[in-house]
């Protein structure tokens, strides 16, 4: 059977982001795009980024950059040098997007702007951790960096401890997404006749979204929301340890899921939370929800069981394990999620059901035996044009050869010229 | 061929959707040019229309700026889907629309007969965007949730927090705000292309637990191939060192609005990220705390010192900066090009944060019952095209009667007979 369509059949990506692009340079190659990793000689540096494969380093083998390069292509072109610039610019003729994460200064000596007059319908994708302008361009940052600058972090941690970054890499990663909408959208204007564009992604700007309600607040409050931990007013809603594990509850709150009444149910049902069993208590704790602990009908009464009622709820689910407490409860309706390791979302039923994973045999260095890996499917399923890994993470340079002979034309002979002066 | 004003000019979204996964997706498209219908009613009210933040005392379906804000560029129509009659109008629009988006459970959709294949029967190329949470198929189809319960179960809390503590979140509804709207509109776009190719349409699911646990590839990756399960190290990285925030001198908190109840404490903490990349960037942080122990100590020279003893490490760097002036210090070491920022805050990051200001990203935008309030500019800054972002949310219902009249062409008895159904409210 032939190979469904790719949304992006006949788009060329040159790819000389770092990891606040590289995310959507995924993406696009997976949405069917060719995507082509521009990458120093010798390779990315970010080939040197741990984990790696077998916990072997070499620049073939780490996971980080296998899981954000995989079904691109890797030519090394060296930027720095007269004759890698000449070699980039005769890739741009075939290119519709170029996707980049250089500091200013870089970014300024390859002349974007002037490279838009003479393509003027290629689109240029400049994403990095703090945007293309303003006082902080440039600025040095990790992912660390921006998730502390754009707010999420000061929500999220114990409040007797330092704000925490969310696990992940995920404000790199957010960056990608915005990346990748700015690319496609420009990408549909120049298609239809408009012209290319400079499209600007600062990472802050797209991770500020992630501070939910702190801006807004500050704006018609001028009150900082500030992390909370995991107090709670309501039992059944935060973190519950459970007897091999952690489970997450969001229990009585009007509109999500059950109501507490299923949950003392469930409890009575299995032997647990005796003391709360008598008639008086009962009608009370069917209705426990913000709503009966401000009503000034309910809320005396309600506040008195907030303690039993926590000690009941721990005590129940530090019984159960972990898995019980979530199919169980989600069985009934209630809101709760249970906390995966990454081999727990490896051994999941639902994505195993859904064939979300794909396996690949993915080379490394030469020398070292190709090893099946399974990687994580795509974030979305497209019925008549399915986003798929169609190659594994590239070797560095793999593509040389068949990207500059065939794609630019440059013949084999010059080739090697230019291997010969480190061009490439 | 003559391109029109906005990349998305022409493009019309029947926008079934509330809370955060869906409106955020089809803002997205509103504001670079799309006709975005928000489909909404009172019997079903969309939580950000009840929600906060609002001015002090505002009431009311149109005060909350949590919805304001991420619905800004959009039309609002009232239907209620559980009144007979109701489906006939939305597949109406449907069958003017380009793209259709719904964040309903699937149970939701299949009570409303809205899959794709009945929209289709209206509108053979539409495009319908549906968001799971865990899959319209599979074992746990039914499972419900939202940005809080889903960190979980797609692995994020796990890898969020200190390792000696229990994984207590992450704070917000974190994936309804940029992963899963941002995937979706991706996936829109991508296949808005498609269609323009071929003139077919198709149907996109996004399962919210697949668009999350793809973001953390790497530590599935680490399962899969070494059989290693990642876990929470807090602030730290599993290679750079020191990378971690530390606690700098309180500074004062502006004053609260009157009206906004605050009694809490009028300083707040300061905490000041670093990370050292490098031999560069340490070498770069020791001369500017060349007075510190710490940057005379042969201990730390290399990066395996530094890690062998990163608890001490930790402690030194901690007890240089508590008497510090976070944003001082930041500034300090940048302009050494060392990786420090400050852990902002909403008073930081409307207020203090002068780059963020420069470059204009919140626009203050009116509205008639909240006034002039904060919005967020777009994720992606065309520098061609840019956004446009001149209208706040809409009202709850402003253009019921104008989408009925000029988009349905409804007759004013046939509107007459819909609003006394309970059709459109």
């Amino acid at each position: 059977m032939a190979d469904p369509p790719a949304a992006l059949d006949g788009v060329t990506v040159l790819d000389l982001s770092d990891e606040f692009g590289q995310y959507a340079g995924k993406l696009l190659a997976d949405l069917g795009a060719d995507v082509i990793r521009i990458e120093p000689p010798g390779g990315d540096p970010a080939r040197s980024r741990p984990p790696f494969a077998e916990d072997s380093p070499d620049r073939s083998s780490s996971l980080t950059w296998w899981y954000h390069n995989a079904g691109k292509r890797s030519v090394t072109i060296d930027l720095a040098q007269h004759d890698g610039l000449f070699l980039f610019r005769q890739l741009l003729p075939n290119a519709q997007i170029v996707l980049e994460s250089l500091a200013p200064a870089r970014r300024e000596a390859l002349d974007p702007h002037r490279i838009l007059a003479e393509h003027p319908s290629l689109v240029w994708v400049a994403a990095t951790a703090f945007g293309a302008d303003g006082p902080h361009a440039g600025w040095a940052a990790t992912d660390l960096a921006v998730q502390a600058m754009a707010g999420p972090m000061l929500q999220a941690g114990y409040t007797d401890g330092p704000p925490q970054r969310i696990g992940g890499e995920q404000a790199a990663i957010a960056a990608g997404i915005a990346a990748a909408q700015g690319a496609l959208i420009a990408l549909l204007h120049a298609e239809a006749g408009g012209e290319g564009q400079l499209v600007e992604i600062s990472a802050q700007e797209v991770y500020l979204a992630c501070q939910a309600r702190a801006a807004l607040n500050w704006d018609f409050n001028r009150v900082a929301h500030e992390r909370t931990g995991d107090a709670h007013p309501i039992p059944g809603i935060g973190t519950y340890p459970a007897a091999d594990g952690y489970v997450y509850c969001y229990i009585g709150v009007a509109g999500f899921g059950a109501p507490w009444k299923h949950l003392l149910d469930w409890m009575l049902e299995e032997g647990a939370a005796a003391d709360l069993a008598t008639p008086e208590r009962r009608r009370i704790l069917d209705d426990l929800s913000f709503r009966s602990l401000v009503d000034p009908d309910t809320a005396e009464s309600a506040k008195a069981l907030l303690e039993p009622a926590h000690a009941a709820v721990s005590a129940f689910f530090a019984a159960k394990p972990a898995a019980d407490i979530y199919h169980q409860g989600q069985a009934r309706g209630l809101l709760i999620g249970i906390v995966n390791k990454p081999s727990d979302i490896l051994a999941s039923e639902q994505l195993a059901a859904r064939g979300w994973w794909q396996d690949i045999e993915q080379p490394r260095a030469p020398g070292r035996d190709a090893l099946p890996v399974r990687y994580p499917g795509p974030p979305y399923r497209l019925s008549e044009t399915p986003a798929r890994l169609h190659r594994p993470a590239p070797l560095a340079g793999e593509h040389n050869q068949e990207v500059l002979t065939e794609f630019a034309g440059i013949p084999a002979e010059d080739l090697l010229a230019y291997y010969g002066e480190g061009a490439i | 061929m003559t391109a029109p004003a906005q990349p998305l000019d022409g493009i019309r979204v029947a926008d079934l959707t509330w809370f955060g996964a869906g409106p955020i997706a089809s803002r997205t498209l509103a504001l670079f040019g799309a006709d975005v219908i928000h489909i909404e009613s009172e019997a079903r009210i969309d939580g950000f229309r009840t929600g906060f933040p609002r001015r002090p005392g505002a009431r009311g379906y149109n005060a909350s700026n949590y919805f304001n804000n991420w619905n800004a560029a959009k039309r609002s129509f009232l239907l209620n889907m559980s009144i007979e009659g109701a489906r006939e109008v939305l597949l109406d629009i449907v069958a003017q629309s380009d793209v259709f988006i719904c964040n309903m459970a699937p149970g939701v959709i299949d009570r409303w007969r809205i899959n794709y294949e009945e929209l289709r029967q209206v509108r053979p190329a539409i495009i319908a965007a549906y968001q799971p949470m865990q899959g319209a198929t599979g074992p746990h189809r039914d499972y419900r949730g939202f940005g809080a319960v889903l960190n979980p179960v797609a692995g994020l809390s796990h890898l969020t927090g200190e390792p000696d503590r229990p994984p207590i979140g992450l704070g917000t509804n974190f994936p309804d705000f940029v992963v899963n709207p941002g995937h979706t509109a991706i996936a829109i776009l991508a296949a808005l292309r498609h269609r323009r190719r071929t003139g077919d349409g198709q149907m996109i699911e996004l399962a919210q637990l697949e668009s999350l646990a793809a973001t953390i590839g790497p530590a599935l990756l680490d399962a899969a191939v070494n059989q290693r399960d990642q876990s929470r190290i807090g602030n730290r990285s599993d290679w750079l060192c020191p990378h971690n925030a530390y606690r700098c001198q309180d500074a004062p908190r502006g004053d609260p609005h009157p009206d906004a109840g605050y009694d809490g404490p009028m300083t707040r903490e300061r905490w000041l990220t670093i990370a050292v990349r490098n031999d560069q960037d340490w070498q770069a942080l020791c001369r500017i705390a060349q007075d510190q122990p710490f940057a005379r100590d042969p201990r730390f020279k290399t990066l395996l010192g530094r890690r062998r003893d990163e608890d001490d490490l930790d402690a030194q760097i901690a007890a240089w900066t508590a008497d510090r002036n976070a944003r001082e210090l930041m500034h300090r070491l940048q302009a050494e090009g060392v990786p420090a920022a400050l852990v902002q805050d909403g008073q930081d990051i409307v207020e203090d944060d002068q780059h963020l200001r420069q470059r204009n990203f919140y626009q203050y935008i009116d509205h008639p019952e909240t006034d002039l309030s904060l919005h967020d500019g777009p994720p992606a800054k065309l520098h061609g095209t840019p956004a446009r972002l001149q209208t706040s949310g809409p009202l709850f219902g402003q253009h019921t009667y104008e989408i009925a009249t000029q988009l349905l062409n409804y007759s004013p008895e046939k509107i007459a007979s819909l609003t006394a159904k309970g059709v459109l409210a």
